[in-house]
C-alpha cells in the first residue's frame, strides 16, 4: 500500500518537475539498462549558486526514496568524499528537512529539497558537522576552505 | 455462390436438430409404452400435412393428446410417434429441404448484400481517413505549407531569467526552434547549449524522439567564450 503511495507521489513530483523547475537543476528517475524507469531512485544535479564559491559546479546528487515516502524523507547522497561540513564521508547529506525526526514534512517537494541543499552548500551548518575535514577547515582556515570549494566546483563542470 | 454454400450448412444441421428435439420431449413416455406404435402412426400421418408446414414439436404434442383421449393411455402414444416421426421427417425432408434451401438462399443473399454494403462503407471510411492523413503531406510537398494534422506541443525554453514558450511540431527537428529562439534573443545559436533533463539536445532530435510532453522545459545555457 505504502509503496503505491510512494510511487503515486513520485509520479506527481516528476510531472510537476517537468513543467516547472529552477534553471540548471536536473531531477529525473533513473532509467534501468532495460529501459524501464525506477521511480524510487532519482539522479539529480544541483548547480552551485551564482555569486558564491560554488558557482560553476554542477553537483550530482542521488535521491533514494523508500516505500515509506513521503512519510519518511528520501536519502540524498553526493558522491563519496564530497567536500562539505554537513556531508558524511559516504556522501549522505545531513540537513534538518531531510531528517524524519526534525524538519521533514511529507508536503516537502523534490524541488524544495534540491533548492534546500543548494542553499546548504554555501551556508553550512556548523552545529551539525558530518565530516571532520570540511568542518575543521570551515571553522579554522577559511582561505583553505574557499580554495577547496572552488577546486571542487571545477571537478563538476556542466555536463554540456 | 460460395457464401451461400457456407450459409447452407448450418441451416441443414438445424433441420436435423428439430426432429431430434421432438424425440427428447417425448423420451419419458417412450420408455413406458412402446406397444402403441401402430396407432400413433395413423395419428402422425394425419399430422403430416401440418408438419410439412413447419409444425414444431409443441403442436405435435397437443394434437396427440386430443386423439388419444379415447384410449386409456393418453400420454403413451407420443413415444411411438417420435420414432415414426423420425422416419417421416426424412421423407418430408425433400419438401422441407427445398423450402429451407430457398430460405437459406434468400438469407445468404440478404446477408451477402449486407456484407457488400458494409464493405463499401468501410472502404469509403478508410479512404476518407487516409485522404485526411495523406492530404496534408501532399500539401506540404506542393505549396510548402505546414500540414494541419501534425501534432503540436508547447515547449518552454528557460534561461536564467525566465521562460519563453514555443509551439512546435512533435516531429519537427529542434534546429528550427533553436534558430527561432536565438534570433529572438539576438544571440548566435552557436553560443547556446540546449538541455532537456540534463542532456544536451541535438539539433536533429525532435520532441517526439525525446519523448517530450506538453509544457516540458528545455534549458538554455549561454556558452562562456
Amino acid at each position: 500500500m505504502s509503496g503505491g503511495i510512494a510511487r503515486g507521489r513520485l509520479t506527481e513530483e516528476r510531472k510537476a518537475w517537468r513543467k516547472n523547475h529552477p534553471h540548471g537543476f536536473v531531477a529525473k528517475p533513473e532509467t534501468l539498462p532495460d529501459g524501464t524507469v525506477n521511480l524510487m531512485v532519482w539522479h539529480c544535479t544541483i548547480p552551485g549558486k551564482p555569486g558564491t564559491d560554488w558557482e560553476g559546479g554542477y553537483y550530482p546528487l542521488t535521491m533514494h526514496f523508500s516505500e515509506d515516502y513521503p512519510s519518511k524523507p528520501p536519502k540524498c547522497k553526493f558522491p563519496q568524499g564530497f567536500f562539505h561540513p554537513n556531508v558524511y564521508p559516504s556522501g549522505t547529506v545531513c540537513l534538518s528537512i531531510l531528517n524524519e525526526d526534525s524538519g521533514w514534512r511529507p508536503a516537502i517537494t523534490v524541488k524544495q529539497i534540491l533548492v534546500g541543499i543548494q542553499d546548504l552548500l554555501d551556508q553550512p551548518n556548523p552545529a551539525d558537522p558530518a565530516q571532520t575535514e570540511g568542518y575543521h577547515l570551515y571553522l579554522q582556515d577559511s582561505i583553505e576552505y574557499q580554495k577547496r570549494v572552488r577546486s571542487q566546483a571545477k571537478q563538476y563542470p556542466p555536463l554540456v | 455462390m460460395e457464401d451461400s454454400n457456407e450459409e447452407f450448412e448450418p441451416l441443414f444441421d438445424y433441420s436435423r436438430v428439430q426432429p431430434f428435439n421432438v424425440v427428447c420431449l417425448d423420451d419419458d413416455s417412450q420408455d413406458e409404452s412402446p406397444v402403441f406404435c401402430p396407432k400413433k402412426r395413423k395419428l402422425t400421418d394425419a399430422k403430416e400435412k401440418k408438419k410439412e408446414q413447419d409444425v414444431d414439436s409443441k403442436d405435435v404434442k397437443v394434437i396427440d393428446c386430443d386423439d388419444k383421449e379415447d384410449d386409456e393411455e393418453d400420454w403413451l402414444p407420443p413415444p411411438p410417434k417420435n420414432v415414426n416421426n423420425c422416419s417421416k421427417t426424412l421423407e418430408e425432408d425433400s419438401t422441407l429441404k427445398a423450402l429451407r434451401l430457398k430460405r437459406a438462399e434468400l438469407a445468404s443473399l440478404a446477408q451477402s448484400a449486407e456484407e457488400v454494403v458494409r464493405a463499401v462503407e468501410e472502404s469509403v471510411r478508410k479512404d476518407l481517413s487516409a485522404s485526411l492523413q495523406y492530404s496534408p503531406k501532399s500539401d506540404t510537398k506542393q505549396p510548402l505549407e505546414p500540414p494541419h494534422e501534425r501534432e503540436k506541443l508547447v515547449i518552454s525554453i528557460q534561461d536564467k531569467d525566465g521562460t519563453k514558450q514555443f509551439r512546435v511540431y512533435m516531429d519537427d527537428k529542434f534546429e528550427r526552434l533553436f534558430k527561432m529562439y536565438a534570433d529572438r534573443i539576438k544571440l548566435d545559436v552557436k553560443n547556446l547549449v540546449f538541455c532537456f533533463d540534463g542532456d544536451k539536445v541535438s539539433p536533429v532530435a525532435t520532441p517526439a524522439s525525446l519523448g517530450m510532453e506538453e509544457n516540458d522545459i528545455i534549458e538554455v545555457h549561454v556558452k562562456s567564450s
